[in-house]
């Protein structure tokens, strides 16, 4: 039996008293795009920061394509495939946009796969084309908008060439036509065909977003967690229609 | 023949192109030029001598920015590199009678190894944090030299150290070569890849590390960098003074070392190199009024950084070159559109 792509068991974080996350497992195929939603403070981006070793769980296993990864560095995680975005922006803001990305290309990772891309600028401007922001790629990353500081975070994830995405919000402060853009971008990102790569998949990814009539369009998977706890995990149009989601957005109501 | 004049021509092409078009590398070509004529106009020993010892300083300076400036680790007690490259020269030439071409490497390479020492328990540290305990180890140095006096000389220091070289004017050259030589590694290395992930491990540590660098690596690699830069200025320095004591260590080399890379402007390996051509002299200038001259020096400092926070040399080339909104290349200030693109400056 060959291992899943990503499986997480028993995941558990304590933040003091609170327990953020609480026993999650779930497990996810390379092909998939998986949406996870839940309301505020359910623990969608703690889950993340465990996955890439941001933070260090109390208990539990991740299991990456066979293998163990918890305890390892950040860089590790993310120079085995996982690259993932902040949902609160962190550039590098007195650096040049294309800095910023060229960061990422320089990674061991990035430095291996895209051999044939001779130039790291080249490759960097690939990875802004995606996102779309290339015409400013000389700006320092200071001046950009929420927007573009949006894609800046996805261009610098894709530059690592992952196998797994973790986008943290992407479409968080962005105007309906530029999240639909980057929707596109990021349908198009699973199809493949970019960044080195071009006879290969795109990244498998899990998505946090509370944008759900976007989401809703992307994914093929959704886990919805509450409390630091899975409470629904299915297709799209089961979770619409799942009374205990349907609850912990909008609460029980009184008849 | 042919290939001479080949170079020949290639030479004034990129003097044409890339130096006679911005200010600031005219200035930079003309320094390089004064540094390395000075000598046939003038022997003096005491203008010799203050400019040797400027030279070993803006490596000091240099290399500080190299850790400070560009990578962020703030570091109070640079002196400990200084004070490691230097005695560490020392006693290798006093103990093992090896002459300055081989002790100042070897010293430096032991600066290398306290950049290691300091680095690695440093590694979790940052800001304020980083800065106080950086400020201890040259203390700790300072107190172990007192403590073996019969190795170190205690109070008194190293003495009686082999020359630079045999006349003044060798060491001046010595001195000058390096600085140059060092100072332009130091610029290229900021400029390269490396600098790139410096930059960014001063603006966000966290996200570099999400980017998949191994930042560990890259802050120790810092601390050796700056640390052998230092430790080859503080080899250079016991030396030409013929001492390697306690006071290469004080804490007030420490923090001359941060005023005048402030005083030039930080994240630029130019700036505190000038700063210290500026300072440095300045306060031997001053001797003047020998009663005010550290008064009138903090005047000065003062003075600058009130009006150019982002250092004297920052703020003298953005008064002579602009940058053009469009190709972010730089141009006299004088231009109303970009030698490059065209787009107009405003």
């Amino acid at each position: 039996m060959t291992p899943s792509f990503l499986e997480i068991k028993g995941l558990t974080k304590n933040f003091g008293g609170l327990r953020a996350v609480n026993n999650v497992s779930f497990s996810m195929e390379r092909d998939q795009i998986l949406g996870l939603i839940g309301p505020n403070g359910a623990g969608k981006t703690t889950l993340l920061r465990l996955i890439t070793g941001i933070l260090k769980p109390d208990a539990g296993s991740i299991r990456f394509m066979g293998n163990e990864i918890i305890g390892r560095k950040t860089w590790d995680i993310v120079n085995m495939g996982i690259a993932c975005t902040f949902q609160n922006m962190r550039p590098f803001r007195r650096l040049p946009i294309i800095a910023n990305v060229m960061v990422s290309c320089l990674s061991p990772r990035a430095m291996k796969r895209g051999e044939w891309v001779k130039r790291l600028e080249a490759k960097a401007m690939d990875a802004l084309e995606f996102a779309g922001i290339s015409d400013m790629a000389r700006e320092r990353a200071s001046t950009l908008s929420q927007g573009d500081l949006k894609r800046l975070e996805v261009a610098r994830a894709v530059a690592t060439e992952p196998e797994l995405l973790l986008l943290d919000e992407p479409f968080g402060g962005l105007s309906p036509a530029e999240t639909d853009l980057m929707a596109k971008s990021i349908k198009r990102l699973h199809k493949g065909g970019r960044f080195g790569r071009l006879h290969s998949e795109g990244p498998a990814m899990i998505i946090v977003e509370h944008k759900l009539q976007w989401l809703m369009k992307i994914v093929d998977r959704i886990v919805v967690l509450n409390f630091g706890t899975i409470i629904a995990d299915g297709t799209p149009d089961e979770i619409v229609n799942n009374p205990r989601v349907i609850e912990a957005y909008l609460g029980r109501g009184e008849i | 023949m042919g290939l001479i004049l080949f170079y020949f021509r290639k030479l004034f092409t990129v003097l044409k192109n890339e130096v006679l078009v911005l200010p600031s590398r005219v200035v930079v070509v003309f320094f390089f030029l004064f540094l390395l004529l000075l000598p046939l106009f003038t022997k003096d020993p005491y203008l010799l001598r203050i400019f040797t010892l400027t030279s070993i300083f803006a490596i000091l300076a240099a290399s500080w920015d190299l850790l400070s400036g560009f990578t962020g680790q703030m570091n109070f007690g640079h002196a400990l590199f200084f004070g490691v490259g230097a005695y560490a020269a020392a006693l290798l030439n006093r103990h093992a009678n090896l002459p300055p071409w081989g002790t100042i490497p070897l010293g430096a390479l032991a600066a290398v190894v306290a950049g290691l020492v300091i680095g690695i328990p440093c590694l979790r540290l940052r800001g304020t944090y980083l800065a106080l305990t950086t400020l201890a180890f040259p203390i700790i140095l300072m107190g172990l030299v007192f403590a073996f006096p019969d190795l170190t000389g205690g109070e008194l220091g190293i003495s009686g150290i082999a020359r630079l070289a045999r006349s003044r004017v060798a060491d001046y050259y010595i001195a000058v070569v390096l600085m140059l030589g060092l100072c332009t590694i130091m610029w290229k290395i900021t400029d390269s890849n490396t600098g790139i992930i410096f930059h960014a491990i001063r603006e966000d540590e966290l996200a570099v590390r999400a980017s998949g660098i191994n930042t560990t690596r890259y802050k120790l690699l810092a601390f050796c960098l700056s640390g052998f830069f230092a430790g080859v200025s503080g080899g250079l320095y016991a030396h030409f003074m013929r001492i390697a004591g306690p006071s290469t260590l004080e804490v007030s080399l420490s923090f001359q070392v941060v005023i005048w890379a402030i005083f030039g402007g930080i994240v630029t390996i130019y700036g505190p190199v000038g700063a210290v051509f500026v300072l440095f002299p300045l306060l031997e200038f001053l001797r003047f009024w020998q009663d005010y001259r550290t008064l009138m020096f903090a005047g000065v400092v003062l003075l600058i950084l009130l009006y150019m926070p982002d250092g004297l040399f920052r703020w003298l080339r953005d008064k002579i070159e602009k940058e053009c909104p469009r190709c972010k290349i730089r141009n006299v200030a004088m231009r109303h559109t970009c030698r490059v693109c065209t787009a107009p400056l405003d």
